[in-house]
């Protein structure tokens, strides 16, 4: 081991929130059942929650020793959350939100649209085709394929299915 | 015997069986060796998938991929120096090296033909041993169980990241999100918060989707910029001769892959690095200096990465615990299919059992179709763009969490702990064990409670016990060890540290 490393910006920080959200867990296990039996439902996680007290303490007390960093508050932007990736989480929040209103086609589409447009960078209408040939393949092996159940939304999907099934059968 | 050997026999007879062990096989290998799609994010996003399926259709798919993305990993590793997954670092030292030098199909040739052998090494274990531990874990006590637990999450929380502390506090934060829901021997209620819908627990799906797939994608978007150096292949068959000339040294290092296998907490990687070293000792004059592109530095981690499959398999078939991260993932998935890995399950389910090695088995020599041919239909691949990839592993996580239950409760979830891991990732917190905390959670409650129940709530009878029983003794140690190792060896870094400065 050599010598300790400078703090990463914003280090001490995300250990006060461990540590808060570690001691929050410990209450509620407490909550459970107390200090009652050591058989109790609440037992283990109230040792897992002190488990997780204790190492967040310790964690703390060394961060602290630590020489502070360089980086003033505005490099947490750059080095730990640089906004390459706070769109990305933003985007995908967004289609979460959207999803069951929209249905899977039409979210899936403007997600792939907008984050390959972004992130690729090579134009729109390369973007736009990339998102369609990527669509119908996810489409394809995941919905017919695998038959997973996707939100259906504003397209009609099942009925659009069914009708084209219902002509195959017709036909036949 | 015949029986075994017709349960063993069951997916190489089957047409469905055997294309979806070469698909899983194929898909491994790719996604082993595509930077940023690890074998763990792709088995959890599948397992959302595949769960309506059939067990053996499921199992096939997933067997092949764990052997595929293990083996893929070396790939990149040798041609880009990035290593595809986690046991595949030690592959870079000197693959790398020898690509370099224009010798890289002659790597990638070398590098499966030993993965293989070492793959082969590691079922023949497995069908040997498994058996044998099996019996003996009848013996095991609940505290053993409990034991077995936390070694395995203290053992990948210290050896994945460097920091014992961090790793203990991952493995705990696991073993509480296992705990949400309904407790299942009392039926109260724990973390619920009074919703309804927190009765069934976290999906522990969610968790890995988020964790392995999502986190790891917003990783990646730290390096967007950096590309990928065309390597020149010509020979991929290695020449006989040094298949030859390397067997004894490949078959002593899939030894060490199949033990380090075994332990729990730790896996291919350590296997792989320990593997290296082993070579590196025992070579006395090597050709080209270590680190230059030696071959032995080559063929010794990929015979112990993938030998270390089969051992990795040993203690989570008969015992119910999980290896590694990956390993912790596919238990998931044998949970999920309703199959209970325990001492047990070879006795009750002995079709299961040799299904699954004549699936590695299957599997493997896949490796070698698939690792000797379709070179350029790889480098094709490799090459795809992050700009990309990244989009629609985001977009397969989302799908993935959906499928577990139809429910957007899970999606949400699935984000929440994707932002998490990020967030830990970046401040070197392991999310390895909160994985392996999920998994064990429910076991290690039990076992807990069961054994201080089977003490009448005594402490002191738990420990009088403990230390008359061979089998605890020998665990408790372990689990002393660790803690104790970790807190000398920081003691005296300090003391060094103190020195210096003075």
């Amino acid at each position: 081991m050599s010598a300790p490393l400078p703090r990463k910006v914003g280090e001490l920080f995300f250990g006060f929130i461990v540590l808060a959200f570690s001691v929050f867990l410990f209450w509620q296990a407490y909550e459970i059942s107390g200090f009652s039996e050591l058989s109790s439902p609440g037992s283990v996680p109230m040792a897992a929650a002190a488990l997780m007290v204790l190492a967040a303490c310790i964690n703390l007390l060394k961060d602290l020793a630590r020489p502070t960093s360089i980086d003033t508050a505005r490099s947490f932007f750059r080095v730990v959350l640089p906004p390459i990736v706070a769109i990305m989480i933003a985007i995908i929040f967004l289609f979460g939100i959207v999803l069951e209103t929209l249905g899977f086609i039409i979210s899936a589409f403007i997600f792939l649209l907008v984050s390959i447009q972004f992130l690729h960078k090579k134009g729109f209408i390369r973007s736009f085709l990339l998102s369609l040939l990527a669509l119908s393949v996810i489409y394809i092996i995941f919905r017919l394929v695998f038959s997973v159940i996707l939100p259906e939304g504003l397209i009609p999907e099942r009925d659009i299915m069914a009708w084209i099934g219902s002509q195959f059968s017709s036909g036949a | 015997m015949m029986e075994a050997l017709s349960f063993f026999s069951t997916s190489w007879m089957s047409p469905q069986l055997l294309g979806l062990t070469a698909l899983g096989t194929f898909l491994g290998v790719y996604i082993g060796a595509i930077p940023g799609l690890s074998v763990t994010m792709a088995v959890s996003i599948l397992i959302s998938f595949t769960f309506s399926w059939d067990v053996n259709n499921a199992l096939c798919l997933m067997t092949g991929i764990f052997m595929g993305g293990v083996y893929g990993g070396s790939r990149t590793a040798i041609l880009l120096n990035i290593p595809g997954a986690p046991s595949a670092i030690a592959t870079a030292l000197d693959g790398y090296p020898m690509a370099l030098k224009g010798e890289a199909g002659e790597a990638i040739g070398l590098s499966t033909v030993m993965s293989v052998i070492g793959g082969f090494v590691g079922i023949v274990v497995l069908a040997i041993a498994a058996p044998v531990v099996s019996d003996f874990a009848l013996l095991f006590q609940p505290r053993d169980y409990l034991m077995l637990g936390v070694l395995g999450i203290m053992l990948v929380g210290s050896l994945s990241g460097n920091n014992l502390l961090k790793g203990v506090f991952a493995g705990s934060f696991g073993v509480l999100i296992g705990t949400v829901g309904l407790d299942p021997l009392t039926a109260e209620e724990r973390f619920t918060f009074g919703v309804v819908e927190l009765w069934n627990g976290i999906s522990p799906i969610a968790v890995m989707i988020g964790l392995f797939g999502v986190s790891e994608a917003l990783t990646q978007l730290h390096f967007m910029d950096k590309t990928a150096i065309k390597q020149k292949i010509d020979r991929i068959i290695p020449r006989w001769s040094d298949v030859k000339k390397y067997l004894p040294l490949s078959l002593q290092t899939s030894t060490i892959g199949v033990v380090v296998g075994a332990l729990p907490g730790t896996g291919g990687d350590i296997a792989a690095l320990m593997a290296y070293d082993h070579a590196k000792r025992v070579t006395k004059n090597p050709e080209v200096p270590f680190g230059e592109g030696a071959k032995e530095g080559l063929i010794a981690p990929e015979a112990a990465n993938n030998a270390a499959v089969g051992g990795a398999f040993i203690p989570m078939l008969t015992l119910g615990i999980p290896g590694d991260a990956v390993t912790a993932v596919f238990l998931g998935a044998l949970f999920i299919h309703g199959l209970n890995p325990g001492p047990l399950m070879l006795t009750e389910n002995p079709q299961m059992f040799w299904f699954t090695v004549g699936n590695l088995t299957l599997a493997n020599i896949f490796v070698l179709i698939f690792g000797l041919t379709g070179i350029k239909l790889f480098a094709k691949i490799v090459e795809c763009p992050k700009g990309v990839l990244l989009p629609l592993i985001l977009l397969l996580s989302v799908v993935g969490a959906y499928a577990i239950n139809n429910s957007i409760a899970d999606v949400w979830w699935m984000l929440g702990f994707g932002v998490i891991g990020y967030f830990m990732k970046q401040y070197d917190y392991p999310v390895g064990p909160v994985i392996l905390g999920v998994i064990l959670s429910r076991l290690m409650d039990e076992s807990w409670r069961r054994s201080i129940i089977l003490e009448r709530e005594s402490v002191p009878d738990f420990f009088i016990n403990l230390l008359m029983s061979p089998l605890s003794l020998v665990l408790f140690i372990s689990i002393m060890l660790i803690v104790v190792s970790k807190t000398t060896l920081w003691k005296q870094a300090k003391g060094r540290i103190f020195k210096s400065a003075s």
